[in-house]
């Protein structure tokens, strides 16, 4: 499904550099982006772009640009799985927390895409090496992610590509979501997003990217209001309020390349084995770089992939 | 006039660390993702020559050189003070709670405990608020003895403990990017703190110069040293207070780099001749140690950087186990 | 623990009503622990499921989460009472303290360092702890044998909190490494006994008994080396001897409650303290008294940490600092450090 949504988007690439290269005498264009840390000029069809945030390189591949520099996942060695594919052979440049700007600069990036937690010091050597975006997007709200995709896309001169890119993920989770209403009763839709620790469960935020994808597949997710207005997740709850996270399915992410041990580990406390989700055996171990780091219309497809695996088989 | 009789060894000590600093800074500009030749560094730091190479010195090596140095000297400067004062070679201000308690108001800042000053200005009220609890708490006779150092201690597992809290309660991205304050570190930090800790750095040589004299009898007894003519009072609460400032402005550039202040007056003291305090040597020691740290720190798992605070705790361990276990040591007494 | 032999005769009939006062102590604390939780099960419905009534739920709690981690913070407690002080007679240091001295630190890097390399069972994390606090108690008492530090309490603290330090960082490095491990570290690093399952506490149970047999044996020599190193000998003592015993028997303590809880600062300063206060410096008498005022404050500390932070906890680790901390202060502020 994956690779069929990355292959529509190179088909759109050709189609998108087709119409460039068709138009580029007429094009001068100049935009203007709104971003953190005042108004960014960003001119022409930029190609050499790097991405310090793992929302922008996936908004960046499919919008059709290849960014030639990323930061690796957190926790990871290089860029999360799902788009390692779709990234290509494309140079590190640091983690998430550590910039390396040497590396960057010897990108000779035309354009950076960045984190919204970059500082005013790290905004302004970046912005020497090439225009540097930082959206004034806030993190973890319903839309966040949609409003980043088309805030990069305007950077990267391809604004009207955003919307194709968001309809075409609209559809496809109605596509899940309809497999998920004919598979599933109505009143046994609730789900917790979960990350489970030794010392206890992290719930993760109604509003965080991943809750958001499977809302629109047809899923109620349910922090039970434990998480804190802004804060992606809750803290580790105590093992004797598992109740909380108690919903009739539960999506478990590790960052273990297989999420089965860490399924396997909650398994072993007895407070785990209690959950009506174990019992059902509606807990469904996924990929924490995914489902708990990434964010951004590919991250959105993979996860409806990932949800339409988790469905009972329909006769 | 103080100190400016050196005998020759310190002199020649003194001299081979200035050189020292300079091929570590050369190096340090030299190497990395983008090489740039020597012949290219001149141009470059002319102000000429290729743009990129410009760059790369300019806004991003340079700065970081600078800063390091200056952490290097801070941190080593106020490890000297207070190991002469506490006559111990182990009282660093580390030790004593200063770095923590810098960190942990640094930390509150960066995790959005909702107070909105700079990181680097709620370090330095961190180190503050730290050796004023400590001299509170120690009781009258503050500035002597272990009393105080307990003291610092106790503040400073109490910091670490609040830091680990704010740490593990808050979001893994914040807590990421908190994370260079937890370790030191010295990438893209605040250009304001840097200038601060220079002018900072200025005003507590000159004042340990000041004191050398009364330092150096600090080696001896309290009755020798008042014999000699030292006021023991005011050189413990002058050399603390520098400490203490040094500390604070020093962490505010890197964060809690650990070990500088400890090894840094160490090899000072290897270094030049016994019966003085080796001020000046050994904040040039420290800024070669800090140099050298953050350039292997950007190499050796290049293109990802390992934060320096890491590097000196590695360098730093087998010395320190060294000193401990070395059964005649002297420096600990 | 097997201590019958530790008694001095001559000792215990004065310890009786204190020994008695602190074993009321305990059991409070146990009840404590039992029936208040982070959860909504309340002392109320606690009390139920103890005599087995109340909500299937209720049960659970109590049976399955409450009671083990009771059971954890007793052994805990105790091991690293002992080994407070354990280590405070053979340095004559009121400060010595596992956590202080980076024996705690040794440990718990070495844990770290099997975790990252994929290690998981409970009793390969044990001997790991074990051997790790055996590294940290060697570390100090070379360092004690440099001149100065043997007589001056502040500079071996200041040796042990080098190390930690040093320790810590390097735990830093570790995690920084591999971040996976790392989550699963964060948590442990500062302390923490929820979660903990009781296999972990079956793997340690062993080890500790044999530390239990090595306390029994090392008490009375201890209490004659306190007099002098010539007295110990003339009654037939072997210092050098009795000193690896007593490292044994230390490493074999923290480094089980390491394993089980992380490493926890304070708790073997805090409780040999309050012995000392009661019962005077014999170290039969102090070790007596730390069996059960150990227990006592680590259920306490463990209770607090489940109630304050509801519906999270507070690291364990956390609490004992907050409450260690000022004890270390008013230590040094009473002038009572070289007394031992």
């Amino acid at each position: 499904m994956q690779r069929a949504f990355v292959h529509r988007i190179s088909q759109g690439l050709v189609t998108a550099l087709a119409m460039f290269i068709g138009s580029q005498a007429a094009l001068a264009d100049t935009r203007t982006i709104n971003t953190l840390y005042g108004e960014v000029t960003v001119e022409g069809q930029p190609e050499r772009v790097v991405t310090l945030y793992e929302g922008a390189l996936d908004s960046a591949i499919a919008v059709g640009v290849q960014p030639i520099g990323a930061v690796i996942t957190r926790g990871g060695q290089h860029v999360a799985g799902y788009i390692q594919e779709a990234a290509g052979d494309i140079a590190i440049v640091g983690a998430p927390a550590e910039t390396n700007f040497e590396a960057v600069l010897a990108l000779q990036p035309d354009l950076i895409l960045a984190t919204r937690q970059t500082s005013k010091e790290q905004f302004e050597l970046l912005s020497q090496m090439a225009p540097t975006i930082v959206l004034d997007v806030p993190l973890f709200q319903q839309d966040s992610w949609q409003r980043e995709l088309k805030g990069f896309a305007r950077a990267l001169g391809r604004e009207d590509r955003a919307d194709e890119v968001i309809e075409e993920v609209a559809q496809r989770a109605a596509e899940v979501r309809e497999k998920v209403i004919a598979a599933i009763p109505e009143d046994q839709r609730d789900t917790a997003l979960v990350r489970w620790m030794p010392q206890g469960p992290l719930v993760m935020s109604e509003n965080l990217f991943t809750a958001t994808v499977l809302a629109s597949a047809g899923f109620e997710v349910e922090d039970s209001d434990l998480v804190k207005e802004g804060r992606p997740h809750s803290q580790p709850l105590s093992l004797e309020n598992l109740s909380l996270m108690d919903q009739s399915w539960v999506f478990l992410a590790t960052l273990n390349e297989d999420g089965r041990e860490a399924l396997e580990a909650a398994r072993q406390s007895p407070a785990f084995q209690r959950l009506k989700a174990n019992v059902n055996n509606q807990v469904i171990p996924v990929d924490g770089h995914l489902w708990t780091s990434a964010s951004g219309p590919l991250a959105a497809m993979a996860i409806l992939d990932d949800i339409e695996d988790a469905l009972p088989q329909q006769p | 006039m103080f100190q400016l009789v050196v005998r020759h060894r310190n002199l020649a000590a003194q001299l081979g660390l200035v050189v020292a600093l300079t091929l570590a800074a050369v190096a340090s500009l030299i190497f990395g993702t983008v090489a740039v030749p020597l012949d290219s560094l001149m141009d470059a730091l002319a102000g000429q020559g290729n743009a990129i190479h410009r760059f790369v010195i300019h806004e991003l090596r340079l700065p970081r050189v600078i800063a390091g140095a200056l952490a290097g000297a801070a941190f080593a400067l106020a490890g000297c003070l207070m190991q002469t004062v506490a006559r111990n070679r182990l009282a660093t201000p580390g030790i004593i709670g200063i770095d923590n308690a810098a960190t942990a108001f640094a930390v509150a800042s960066v995790v959005g405990t909702g107070i909105s000053v700079a990181p680097p200005a709620m370090a330095l009220l961190g180190a503050a608020v730290a050796t004023a609890l400590a001299f509170g708490l120690a009781g009258a006779n503050g500035t002597r003895g272990y009393r105080f150092i307990i003291a610092g201690l106790g503040i400073g597992a109490i910091a670490g403990a609040i830091t680990q809290v704010m740490l593990s309660r808050v979001a893994i991205d914040s807590a990421n990017a908190a994370f260079p304050w937890t370790v030191g570190s010295l990438n893209a930090r605040s250009t304001t703190a840097v200038i601060t800790l220079a002018f900072g750095l200025v005003i507590g040589w000159v004042t340990a110069l000041l004191l050398g004299r009364s330092l150096n009898t600090l080696q001896f007894s309290d009755p020798v040293a008042i014999n000699l003519g030292t006021r023991l009072t005011r050189v413990r609460a002058l050399s603390l207070a520098c400490a203490v400032l040094l500390t604070g402005l020093a962490v505010a550039v890197a964060g809690p780099v650990g070990m500088v202040a400890l090894l840094a007056p160490e090899l000072a003291r290897t270094l030049c001749r016994a019966g003085k305090v080796p001020l000046t040597a050994s904040a040039l020691a420290g800024a070669v140690f800090m140099v050298t740290a953050d350039m292997a720190g950007r190499l050796v798992l290049a293109p990802l950087e390992l934060p320096v605070g890491l590097i000196t705790a590695i360098v730093g361990a087998p010395y320190l186990i060294w000193i401990l276990v070395k059964p005649t040591s002297r420096s600990l007494t | 623990m097997n201590d019958h032999a530790v008694a001095n005769p001559l000792a215990s009939s004065a310890l009786v009503p204190p020994l008695t006062v602190a074993v009321f102590f305990v059991v409070a604390a146990v009840f404590a622990s039992l029936l208040w939780g982070a959860g909504p099960i309340g002392p109320a419905d606690a009390l139920k499921a103890l005599i087995g009534q109340g909500s299937e739920e209720a049960r659970f709690v109590i049976m399955e989460l409450r009671l083990p981690r009771t059971a954890i913070a007793v052994v805990t407690g105790l091991a690293l009472a002992v080994a407070g002080a354990l280590l405070q007679a053979l340095t004559r240091n009121p400060l010595a303290e596992p956590g202080l001295l980076g024996v705690s630190g040794g440990s718990a890097f070495a844990v770290t360092l099997a975790v990252m390399l994929g290690a998981s069972s409970a009793t390969l994390t044990t001997v790991v702890a074990q051997v790790g606090a055996l590294a940290g108690c060697s570390l100090v008492m070379l360092a004690t044998r440099s001149r100065g530090l043997a007589t001056d309490p502040v500079r071996l603290v200041l040796a042990g909190a080098t190390v930690t330090g040093l320790l810590l960082s390097l735990t830093s490095v570790l995690m920084l490494a591999d971040q996976r491990a790392a989550d699963e570290i964060r948590f442990w690093i500062t302390g923490s006994i929820a979660g903990t399952p009781f296999s972990h506490l079956k793997a340690v149970l062993p080890s500790l008994a044999v530390a239990g047999v090595l306390v029994v044996m090392v008490a009375a020599p201890l209490a004659a080396m306190s007099l002098g190193e010539r007295a110990a000998l003339g009654l037939g003592h072997k210092p050098g001897r009795i000193r690896l015993l007593v490292l044994v028997a230390v490493a074999l303590l923290v480094g089980g409650a390491t394993a089980l809880a992380g490493p926890l600062v304070f708790a073997g300063l805090v409780v040999p303290f309050i012995a000392r206060a009661i019962g005077g410096p014999d170290i039969r008498k102090t070790l007596w008294l730390c069996l059960p005022i150990g227990p006592t404050l680590l259920l306490v500390a463990d209770t607090l940490a489940r109630i304050i932070g509801a519906p999270a906890e507070l690291p364990l680790g956390v609490i004992t600092a907050l409450l260690g901390a000022p004890v270390l202060l008013y230590i040094v502020r009473s002038g009572r450090m070289p007394t031992l």
